[in-house]
């Protein structure tokens, strides 16, 4: 049997990888796959307790959880589409005129 | 239904008049002129049968008021009505106010004739000012006469400044209006601070409800500071010693409006307050003395800055003042009676203190009559001449008659010749004071000094009503004059004339037993007790104080003639610039204008000095401090937006690092959630 530590060492790590690549990156498209990456991480963390735990609620979470990101993927490509049609480009950086 | 209980009609009649008059005057008769007098007229009829129908009622009989009531405000337990409560007093004052506003009103048509639409204004306001002086009659309550007593007030405020406008001495009109409304707001405040501790001791303000239980309070600590607290309301009303200063300067006003303030209204309220609180006032003799000192000073304070006044309005202003100090005078005296009397269960000093009693409410109702009469007489002689200075008129005596007469009638009454009204309440009231001294009471020295000071005061008022007369009507003539005054003024003035001579002989009558009543049904234990007429009239003629004072006033009558008529000594050696001091100090009113000025200048401008600073300086910086941290820390927070999506990441990433640390030590300190 697997220690349960490896799996929340292992979606600690895809969390802190994804967490990087949002705050390093300024490509739009990149910034969502990362934080698909943070949102997958939770869900590792979600399986693997119900696994050890024995419960299936957090597997019903999943499923809810991957349907959310289906959803917000969706919203944040429509978004970027857009984005990309106003502006040339999709850089985050240059999408900065919500502010003081 | 008995008649008395329409009395509430009495009050209402000019109220509605007052709408009237104010709203749609222009467009009738006179500019509101007849409405005003009708509603007067009316409110008079009205009162005449409630007293009728109260005087032949089982109640006058028991010598119970009739009391009316409605809730008015209910706060916890204290609930203060709003109603009406008839006695014999309320019905003279609703009497003698309503008559006489009636004949002012009358003659108001002739004086004001050339307002044109200021008229209804006037109008308007002198029927509120009925209404002020019968809603105060007829109150029920401490509260709800109060509420008539400031209605009073604002009409003498917005009447004495009529002429503040359009006018050439309109400021002067203006702070005069002023000077009323804040001397006497100044005692007006005394006079609420005494109702809170009425209010405080009895739980209620109800007449009825304080007098059946003066007896259970009156050891209470608090109850002699309510009764010199509510003495301050009447020395503010009614003019007294520290506060008289506003009644000469209200002469500014139509000479009518002085004639209603001085003879109807206005501060007839603050003697019928002392009238009216016997039941409480006599709880604390100590404090009687003191309403007795205030009255007697201000009687010869008064006159004596009449003595070498040259306007003929501030004149009769002077000699109100010192009439009124004689009413104080009379009330305070019999209440101290009274007062010692039911302590010691000496009958007799009950019997002289309602004599003291009887005498001031007599004197307010001689003194309404003829005081009326000679401010309507100056009223028709300044409207014949334009001026107000006596040394512009003489000799007018030919050329207006029934002015001259009438007012000669006045004059004898004030002056208390006998058979004319004003001899027989001065004697009263002279005697009043000289009581406790005569029966060896505590304060009789006191009463001695103020007996004496009354004596005094008789002769100065013979002198100068009569230097006034002189100087007005005979000798040569020293200006123009239109002739006699149309017959709304003079009709009023034959009326009156009748009054000030026969409203004396009242006393012969049952009049003091009526007066006495209302006494009788305030204080139903204190066994009031009244000497029949003509007993009293006979004791007024046995003693010799009566033939001194007579004496005095035709010695002063007689100086008058001989400096202002004759010119035996020449009254011009007054005026040269040598004054002597005493002449500086009273043609300067005693320098009281110039104290009060600097009070209010040094001290109430130093004070708004200081409060401006703690506000600029205090407030203002608070507020503004706040202001400015929070826009400024506004502006700094506003920094943190910076539009970049990545930055605002890093924000929430970090806290929910800060959240998770926070967690991490309550986890390891706290031992798990």
């Amino acid at each position: 049997m697997i220690n349960m530590g490896f799996f929340l060492v292992l979606a600690a790590a895809l969390f802190a990888i994804g967490l990087f690549g949002l705050l390093s990156n300024k490509r739009g498209i990149v910034s969502l796959m990362c934080i698909e990456l943070m949102l997958n991480a939770a869900n590792i963390n979600f399986v693997t307790f119900a696994s050890f735990k024995s419960d299936a609620t957090g597997q019903v979470f999943v499923i809810m959880s991957i349907a959310v990101a289906a959803a917000e993927v969706a919203v944040g490509i429509a978004l970027m589409l857009n984005a990309y049609k106003m502006k040339k480009t999709t850089e985050v950086d240059k999408l900065s005129t919500m502010r003081w | 239904m008995e008649l008395y209980e329409f009395a509430w009609l009495v009050p209402l009649i000019p109220c509605i008049c007052f709408v009237l008059a104010g709203f749609i005057g222009h467009k009738t008769p006179q500019c509101g002129g007849l409405i005003a007098i009708a509603g007067a007229a009316a409110a008079f009829v009205m009162a005449a049968l409630v007293s009728y129908g109260y005087y032949t009622s089982d109640l006058y009989k028991a010598a119970e008021p009739f009391v009316q009531n409605m809730d008015w405000l209910v706060v916890g337990k204290i609930t203060i009505q709003f109603g009406i409560y008839i006695d014999t007093l309320s019905c003279i004052m609703m009497l003698f106010a309503s008559f006489i506003s009636t004949l002012i009103f009358i003659y108001s048509l002739g004086y004001m004739h050339d307002q044109e639409g200021r008229r209804r204004r006037y109008f308007a306001e002198v029927s509120l000012f009925l209404t002020g002086m019968l809603g105060l009659a007829v109150s029920s309550n401490y509260l709800e006469m109060f509420v008539f007593w400031e209605i009073m007030g604002l009409c003498s405020y917005l009447l004495i400044g009529f002429w503040s406008f359009n006018h050439e001495e309109a400021v002067e009109k203006s702070s005069a209006a002023k000077k009323a409304f804040l001397v006497t707001r100044l005692g007006d405040v005394c006079l609420m601070c005494g109702l809170f501790i009425l209010l405080y001791i009895f739980g209620s303000l109800d007449y009825q409800n304080i007098f059946g239980s003066i007896e259970a309070h009156k050891d209470d600590v608090l109850l002699p500071f309510a009764i010199l607290l509510m003495f301050g309301g009447v020395i503010g009303k009614s003019a007294q010693f520290p506060l008289h200063d506003w009644l000469p300067d209200a002469m500014a006003g139509p000479t009518t409006v002085s004639a209603l303030i001085h003879a109807a209204t206005m501060v007839k309220a603050g003697i019928y307050l002392v009238a009216r609180s016997y039941p409480i006032f006599t709880q604390c003799e100590e404090a009687m003395v003191f309403v007795a000192a205030i009255g007697g000073f201000t009687a010869i304070y008064a006159a004596s800055m009449a003595l070498n006044n040259m306007n003929i309005k501030r004149v009769l202003a002077y000699s109100t003042l010192s009439q009124l100090g004689y009413m104080v005078l009379a009330l305070g005296a019999g209440a101290y009676l009274i007062s010692l009397g039911t302590k010691n269960g000496d009958a007799n000093l009950i019997k002289l203190g309602t004599a003291g009693y009887i005498a001031g409410i007599l004197h307010m109702i001689n003194h309404a009559f003829f005081k009326a009469l000679l401010f309507l007489g100056s009223g028709s002689v300044i409207h014949a001449v334009g001026t107000e200075d006596m040394r512009m008129m003489g000799g007018l005596r030919k050329k207006m008659p029934i002015t001259a007469y009438t007012m000669l009638i006045g004059c004898f009454s004030i002056a208390g010749i006998p058979i004319f009204s004003g001899f027989w309440s001065k004697d009263l009231v002279l005697e009043a004071a000289f009581a406790p001294f005569h029966e060896g009471l505590g304060f009789g020295s006191v009463f001695c000094v103020l007996f004496v000071l009354g004596m005094i005061t008789a002769f100065m008022t013979a002198f100068y009503m009569f230097r006034m007369w002189f100087m007005t009507f005979t000798g040569e003539p020293r200006g123009h004059c239109h002739g006699e005054s149309p017959k709304t003024m003079t009709f009023p003035l034959l009326i009156l004339s009748v009054f000030a001579i026969l409203s004396g002989l009242v006393i012969m009558g049952n009049f003091g037993y009526y007066v006495a009543r209302s006494l009788k049904t305030s204080m139903p234990t204190a066994g009031i007790f009244v000497e029949k007429g003509m007993d009293v009239v006979k004791e007024i003629f046995t003693t010799p104080a009566t033939y001194v004072a007579l004496v005095l006033a035709i010695v002063g009558i007689a100086i008058a003639f001989f400096m202002y008529s004759k010119k035996a000594y020449d009254p011009e050696k007054f005026d040269q610039d040598k004054k002597p001091l005493y002449y500086r100090i009273v043609a300067k009113r005693y320098y009281f204008p110039e104290m009060y000025n600097q009070i209010s200048w040094k001290l109430g401008y130093g004070v708004a000095k200081g409060v401006e600073a703690i506000d600029k300086q205090l407030i203002d910086g608070t507020v503004n401090g706040l202001s400015n941290a929070v826009v400024g820390g506004g502006d700094g927070l506003a920094r943190v937006e910076t539009g970049y999506v990545r930055d605002y990441a890093a924000y929430v990433a970090l806290g929910v690092l800060i959240l998770m640390g926070i967690f991490a030590v309550i986890f390891i300190y706290g031992g798990g959630f």
